[in-house]
């Protein structure tokens, strides 16, 4: 198989990026905070498709808008409204959707303060929850999404339940996160090649020292196989490809996290600069769905199912 | 590319039945330490039992004997090729891919008529003579001197990395023949009988033990005018067409001949761990095999977009490269995961598998020789250069001579 766009799905990505590139700039006024959601622009994205691709289309497609859209500074939620709900239940929900690791409830939870809806990872089964944003309080942090905790345990019991659904959600939540770290990726390598051409030191630009050019294209080509792995996953339905997808992705994270910050010199550990609108979402992302050790761990008891000690090891770690 | 090779399902049964019918059985065992002559045999026997079944030269054009596949075609072949653990022809690389690749497009009649059917024959072994001591991945500043006395050029220097030099019974020579010109503009290409008065070989001894490669000496070496390919002078264009002949084909080999080996790394952590259990029971272990096996993924991946654009004859960009320094980074990984699973018993000296794959399950050996992977056709570093000047557009490291005066 192989990735060159259809053409279809290239009139897609045309499509999409005509209306993002009105959004490419972050406003002056956010400039530094740690995220920026774009409410008017996760509402064009709705009303004119985009998030319904999945269902219209199918998941390559889904995919595809997720990696664009994560390309952007400013921060919609595709991922989830867009790619996890309509193929873990098939039809529309009220999005932004947040994804809920059922085990840690009383946490914090990515996207949670902008969501309609949570999916509810139970194990087994997935809950689906009505968000009100009464229920939710904002929590502070650096990593660039708005993150909220419940003022009060949400009622599962009450809850609307997906008997069995847990396994596709796991599935489809890697799929997505693999696709979102793809595009912030690209777009973070792409915003630091266009400064290290512009910074000069010692009278020539940055990127003209093999010990940056050679890292950044380390980054690169670790971006593009991310890419690869997130719309294979997303072809085949496959969960061991979803699983590679998704810790490989993760894999890389840090290494992308210090060079491209590094390669800023002293403005990278500064919010004078984007970089974190897309690295501290990567940031964010590299832990979830299980994190590198426990997905790592999956695949290879999907692969190898004869390990009994394994096996047993994990399912005493729930 | 999908759909190409789906219409090709026939065609690969067909492939995959010869394969089944014609591979000997026992080949890996009879090649396990064998000796230089048998191992030569065998590659020789083998290569003719291709040409045979018409699968020897799947490249070739069919007016010169091959078989003319088209590219989907050949990609089906060597998947199947690499998926039966059939021997990789080495001894016949040069002389398969650079040989017709180069004369092809800049080689006369004659050249074509007196080589391209011997090549076939199994009879014409070829190497390489580009690298230099002082010119290796910075292949333009190489030094052996051609100069024309009427109807011969007289050759005078030093090739290295030459390998299977010792079997081959011609050489693709470049040599400056134009000392004042700039770097790549004073290079010509020639056609060197490897048996010519003045050729001497010195084998490389490689810290695996083996000896692939050779230094090759050239003192008033004689090669005759009609041997020259393309312009006088105009070697460097020629031998980018040598280089750029292998179009992605080689890597995909490689790629799926890895995917088999990856079942010999899982064999291997079968064995008991030092603290009881078997290896592959380890956490440790488990996601090291993982980290493998999802890289492995990625890689076919970007072998396949290469391949598709190769098929559809779109430009190709840096992609070579990338997959030049991800494959050999893989391997390198790959093997090392071998000789952690290995232990010290996997260490000592074992006979060697001649013409198996880059995993041959003998870890320390496979180890050791993928560090060449990083070096060879371009260094890791080079490669990397390539990629940020051409693909990413930075900016062209200053020249060294510059360097000294920022600070």
């Amino acid at each position: 198989m192989d990735f060159q766009l259809s053409e279809d799905q290239e009139a897609l990505v045309s499509a999409l990026h005509s209306i993002l590139q009105d959004h490419a700039e972050l406003p002056q006024a956010e400039r530094f905070g740690y995220s920026c959601f774009n409410a008017e622009l996760q509402g064009i994205l709705a009303d004119s498709g985009f998030l319904s691709a999945a269902r219209e289309i199918g998941p390559i497609e889904a995919a595809l808008v997720t990696i664009e859209t994560a390309r952007l500074p400013v921060l919609v939620e595709t991922a989830a409204t867009g790619l996890v709900a309509p193929m873990v239940l098939g039809e529309a929900i009220e999005g932004p959707v947040a994804l809920i690791d059922g085990k840690a409830m009383d946490k914090a939870h990515r996207n949670l303060p902008i969501a309609r809806t949570a999916l509810v990872d139970l194990g087994e089964d997935v809950a689906v929850l009505a968000i009100e944003p009464a229920d939710v309080e904002p929590v502070e942090s650096v990593l660039a999404f708005p993150y909220g905790r419940f003022r009060k345990a949400p009622d599962l019991a009450k809850a609307r339940r997906l008997p069995g659904a847990g396994e596709a959600l796991r599935q489809w939540w890697r799929v997505a996160l693999a696709a979102e770290v793809a595009g912030a990726a690209q777009a973070a390598i792409a915003f630091t090649i266009d400064y290290v051409k512009q910074r000069e030191v010692f009278g020539r630009p940055v990127g003209s020292f093999q010990s940056v050019q050679h890292r950044l294209v380390q980054c690169h080509a670790h971006a593009q196989s991310c890419y690869y792995l997130a719309l294979r996953a997303a072809w085949s339905g496959d969960p061991v490809d979803a699983d590679c997808a998704a810790s490989f992705a993760q894999q890389g994270v840090q290494r992308l996290l210090f060079d491209l910050h590094q390669f800023h010199g002293g403005m990278g550990v500064t919010t004078e600069h984007l970089l974190h609108f897309w690295l501290y979402r990567i940031r964010a992302l590299q832990a979830e769905a299980g994190g590198v050790h426990r997905i790592g761990l999956e695949i290879a008891n999907r692969l190898w199912p004869d390990a009994p000690a394994a096996a047993q090891r994990m399912a005493q770690a729930g | 590319m999908l759909d190409e090779l789906k219409a090709l399902e026939p065609f690969r049964a067909e492939v995959r039945a010869w394969l089944a019918a014609n591979l000997p059985a026992d080949w890996q065992q009879k090649m396990l330490g064998a000796p230089e002559e048998e191992h030569v045999a065998f590659q020789k026997a083998w290569f003719r039992a291709m040409m045979a079944g018409g699968y020897g030269a799947p490249h070739w054009p069919k007016e010169w004997g091959g078989s003319g596949f088209s590219f989907a075609q050949q990609i089906v072949l060597y998947e199947e090729i690499a998926r039966a653990g059939a021997p990789r022809l080495i001894l016949y690389f040069i002389a398969l891919h650079h040989v017709p690749g180069t004369l092809l497009e800049w080689g006369t009649q004659a050249q074509r008529e007196r080589h391209l059917p011997a090549v076939l024959t199994g009879n014409e072994i070829w190497c390489q003579g580009f690298s230099e001591p002082n010119a290796g991945s910075d292949l333009a500043s190489l030094r052996t001197r051609a100069e024309r006395h009427g109807d011969v050029f007289v050759v005078n220097g030093q090739k290295t990395w030459s390998s299977n030099a010792h079997h081959a019974d011609f050489c693709l020579l470049l040599a400056r023949t134009d000392p004042a010109a700039a770097k790549t503009r004073g290079i010509s290409y020639f056609i060197m009988d490897m048996k010519a008065p003045g050729v001497t070989l010195r084998p490389i001894k490689q810290m695996t033990g083996a000896s692939h490669f050779n230094e090759i000496f050239l003192d008033d070496v004689e090669i005759p005018a009609e041997n020259l390919i393309g312009p006088e002078h105009g070697g460097w264009a020629v031998a980018q067409s040598t280089l750029s002949s292998e179009r992605g084909l080689s890597v995909l080999e490689l790629t799926e001949r890895m995917r088999v080996g990856f079942r010999m790394l899982l064999e291997s952590a079968q064995a008991e761990g030092p603290a009881g259990g078997r290896l592959i029971d380890d956490d440790e272990i488990r996601r090291r095999l993982v980290d493998i096996y999802a890289r492995m993924q990625a890689l076919r991946l970007l072998v396949n977009e290469l391949l598709t654009q190769a098929m559809r004859g779109t430009k190709q960009g840096t992609e070579p490269s990338i997959i030049k320094i991800y494959y050999s980074e893989l391997l390198r990984d790959f093997t090392a995961l071998g000789v952690t699973l290995g232990g010290v018993a996997g260490q000592y000296l074992q006979p060697v598998l001649m013409g198996g794959a880059n995993e041959t399950g003998y870890w320390m050996q496979d180890y050791l020789y993928s560090w060449a992977w990083t070096i060879s056709g371009g260094s890791s570093e080079i490669q990397r250069n390539i990629v940020a000047e051409r693909g990413l557009k930075l900016p062209r490291e200053p020249q060294p001579a510059a360097a000294g005066q920022g600070g």
